[in-house]
């Protein structure tokens, strides 16, 4: 679970002795471009801003500034009383110095709000002491009721109409088994969650996806969200829907429209054709003289509402001409030309 | 940003909303009657809050966290950022139709 991260200072762009002042500043200017709000579904960025805050929450902290100077990746264990720094963290944070990544260890965020999926609670609710009620709790302690998580689950348009289950394999944050939670163990900083106190485990769920789910929808999982402490309730998964693009249907609200080609012989006779839904084929009637672009209604053949009934859809006819045509072909067109008191240039 | 959806319909009393986000009653009250956050109507007494409000809510309180705007700011924001995802996807619906 523990990844490798770069110096802080580096990732905040700012020097070794810079002041409180610089160290906000920059990461503010690096929120700005990486928050996970302003950038709903970029992973990359995801990860970039995990980075700068666990950074900055370090180093925006006078007290943990001072250890982590001093004692490197290292400094969590010294800063819970764990004891002395353990073998080699000088050399370990000599390195850091030198600007390289960390040679071992390094920190798991498993403990942001962002890791694995955008998660919509908070865990450094520091900034609003003075307003919330919860003020008063310690940097980085946990709430009592478990943080609300945030995911984005794609589904085909078919699965977003027929509803059902499916299985999602998340990210889970848990206690971490091996420090109970504290981050140290054996007076070193755990192993296993960096530090964190929490690790990130594999999750199995099964997801009830309802039948007229949209793009943009958003699927509440009480309960299914971030853990709770001291016995106190898990917190919420919100799956917001993103809907794949469909190769023949185009949504639009309730209603399909697909494009459907017809010969010109089917345009100007009429003909009875096949039609895709979004349910299997239909036969649809094409009435005489039908124009490219004309719009015919499949009624109640649209995608499903939440709250039942279904809408329409609309099939755009398209004439298609045959590139090539046989000697027979080519006679009947002929003999049509010569006869025929259409003129489609009439009125322009 | 929100579209009509069953699941953030449910209308929740202010005080769930706070409790559930970790803030002052008053201050969800104050977001309420300045328009920053939604509420619907109701026959019982007090304002009901659809429970799309908690996601909205959090989001702000991180973005004032992060990026030091305040409340009204982080409002905007989030709107503006809707509206640019939704002309994402109406770009891109284009392009793959354009294709």
């Amino acid at each position: 679970m523990a990844a490798n991260v770069k110096d802080y200072y580096e990732v905040l762009g700012v020097k070794r002795g810079a002041s409180e002042d610089e160290i906000k500043k920059a990461y503010r200017k690096l929120a700005r471009k990486f928050h996970p709000d302003l950038n709903p579904g970029d992973k990359t960025a995801e990860e970039q801003f995990k980075q700068v805050q666990q950074a900055y929450d370090v180093l925006s902290n006078p007290e943990d500034r001072k250890l982590y100077d001093q004692y490197g990746e290292n400094w969590r264990a010294v800063k819970s009383g764990a004891g002395a720094p353990p073998p080699g963290w000088e050399q370990a944070q000599r390195s850091t110095r030198a600007g390289g990544s960390r040679p071992e260890g390094g920190f798991d965020f498993s403990d942001f709000d962002f890791g694995g999926f955008r998660s919509a609670g908070d865990e450094g609710f520091d900034i609003f002491e003075e307003i919330f009620s919860r003020a008063g709790r310690g940097r980085g302690a946990r709430r009592g009721r478990g943080r609300d998580v945030e995911a984005e689950l794609e589904l085909s348009l078919e699965e977003a109409h027929r509803g059902g289950r499916r299985t999602l394999q998340m990210q889970a944050t848990e206690l971490c088994p091996e420090c109970n939670g504290s981050g140290v163990k054996d007076g070193k900083t755990c192993d296993t969650c960096g530090g964190a106190g929490e690790v990130s485990r594999p999750k199995t769920i099964e997801v009830n996806i309802p039948a007229g789910v949209r793009d943009g929808s958003t699927i509440r999982l009480a309960g299914q969200g971030g853990i709770g402490s001291n016995g106190s309730e898990p917190g919420d998964l919100y799956l917001h829907i993103r809907l794949r693009p469909h190769p023949l249907f185009r949504v639009n609200g309730d209603d399909l429209e697909v494009e459907l080609s017809i010969a010109p012989s089917e345009a100007v006779l009429g003909a009875k054709v096949e039609a895709p839904t979004i349910d299997g084929k239909v036969e649809l009637t094409v009435p005489p003289g039908t124009n490219t672009g004309q719009r015919l209604r499949l009624r109640g053949q649209g995608l499903k509402k939440r709250k039942g009934g279904r809408g329409d859809e609309y099939v755009r006819m398209k004439i298609v001409v045959p590139k090539e045509v046989s000697a027979e072909e080519r006679r009947l067109y002929e003999e049509l030309q010569r006869i025929s008191r259409f003129d489609p240039r009439r009125n322009a | 940003m929100w579209a009509s959806d069953p699941d953030l319909d449910e209308p929740l009393t202010l005080d769930v909303v706070a409790e559930t986000v970790g803030a002052r009653r008053s201050l969800v009250m104050r977001l309420a009657e300045r328009g920053l956050i939604e509420t619907v109507n109701s026959e019982t007494d007090g304002p009901r809050l659809p429970r799309r409000v908690v996601i909205q809510l959090r989001r702000m309180q991180r973005l004032r966290r992060d990026l030091g705007v305040n409340y009204a700011g982080a409002a905007v924001i989030l709107d503006l950022v809707g509206r640019i995802e939704q002309l994402n996807r109406e770009l891109a619906e284009m392009h793959r139709r354009l294709q």
